[in-house]
């Protein structure tokens, strides 16, 4: 008898967390507002914080492969690619470093708590003539596992969840 | 037995002597002055060379006018000429990486952490080059620690291009350690 009620209140609970993801996936696909059929990454660029170069490269090569794992685009254009210019349905996407603390693997993997690595970007998708579509600023963090540069790729990750939110 | 004194000896040496020649192994030529052919082994490639993948590890080279990276069959080359800047630094990584390092972590009483105590200096080589089309990309290299100097000498004497000369950069890189002594 006691436990039918245990597995029915955990049938409920179930069914909760179900319509839960559901909804939220719902209203995730609410609002893709910017269509592109082409993208172009520009280099990060690090006006107001000193950012090493390894970390620059990084972020825009993380940044275009994840981007290209999205499918969203026929095209995804690195900086400097003049292909780009020729195409109409074309979106740029601005990075600039806002933000950086370089932490330390050794403290993280010892300590667990201190020694994160954290950029902080903001990211401004424009058209081709500059116009903005669209702005957010991201966060790329590593706070335990792995090497400081793996901020880049939580911070990819994150944008590339945003154009899958964003763009048609 | 006589023999059998001088034969501990002759043990010890041998096997100094081996432990020695393992520590040349990374660099097997190095001439970076006169533009010849300078190879790194066991170089890691954390990202960028197309083709391959994540955290690759092979032998890097500055050789007939490119950088070469070869694991394996699998050869990648960047002219040397397209490379538009060359930047060294200097990091350290856990003695014991890897899918062994992780498992470290859920060693008892700490004993993970305790071993993530012990690390290893290395170098960072990071190289952006221009590909046929005209778009930029970035590579990041991590060699064996004091090589990334040498290696970007190489890169400059076969045609590469820096915004930083090599040997201002070391010299930039030596002056924290004075401050620290």
């Amino acid at each position: 008898m006691k436990c039918s009620h245990y597995r029915s209140s955990l049938l409920l609970l179930a069914l909760v967390f179900f319509f839960m993801g559901s909804v939220t996936s719902a209203q995730d696909n609410k609002n893709p507002t910017i269509h592109a059929s082409s993208i172009q990454i520009l280099m990060a660029q690090s006006d107001e914080v000193k950012l090493p170069i390894e970390f620059q490269l990084a972020l825009y090569e993380n940044l275009i492969e994840q981007i290209q794992k999205t499918n969203k685009f026929q095209h995804v254009y690195r900086d400097g690619d003049p292909g780009a210019s020729s195409n109409t349905d074309l979106v740029i996407l601005h990075s600039n470093v806002y933000g950086f603390k370089k932490g330390s693997e050794g403290k993280r993997q010892v300590t667990t708590v201190a020694g994160a690595t954290q950029i902080k970007v903001h990211c401004v998708f424009t058209d081709k003539t500059g116009k903005s579509e669209f702005a957010q600023d991201v966060t790329g963090n590593v706070r335990f596992v792995g090497g400081n540069l793996r901020a880049t790729f939580d911070f990819a990750k994150k944008v590339a969840q945003i154009i899958v939110t964003n763009f048609q | 037995m006589k023999i059998f004194r001088v034969f501990p000896i002759q043990l010890a040496a041998t096997v100094l002597l081996m432990g020695v020649g393992s520590l040349a192994a990374p660099c097997l030529a190095q001439d970076a002055n006169t533009g010849n052919a300078i190879s790194f082994a066991n170089t890691k490639e954390v990202l960028g060379l197309d083709g391959l993948k994540h955290n690759v590890t092979g032998t890097l080279a500055a050789e007939n006018g490119s950088l070469v990276f070869t694991k394996g069959k699998k050869k990648i080359a960047v002219p040397a000429a397209s490379i538009t800047e060359v930047m060294t630094g200097e990091d350290t990584e856990r003695a014991i990486g890897g899918t062994i390092g992780i498992l470290t972590m859920f060693a008892p009483y700490g004993g993970g952490r305790f071993l993530s105590l012990f690390r290893t200096k290395i170098d960072t080589l990071a190289i952006e080059y221009v590909d046929t089309s005209g778009g930029m990309h970035g590579a990041i290299f991590i060699l064996r620690e004091g090589n990334a100097a040498a290696a970007k000498k190489a890169l400059l004497s076969q045609g590469a291009r820096t915004s930083v000369p090599a040997e201002v950069e070391a010299e930039a890189q030596a002056k924290p350690k004075e401050k620290q002594q």
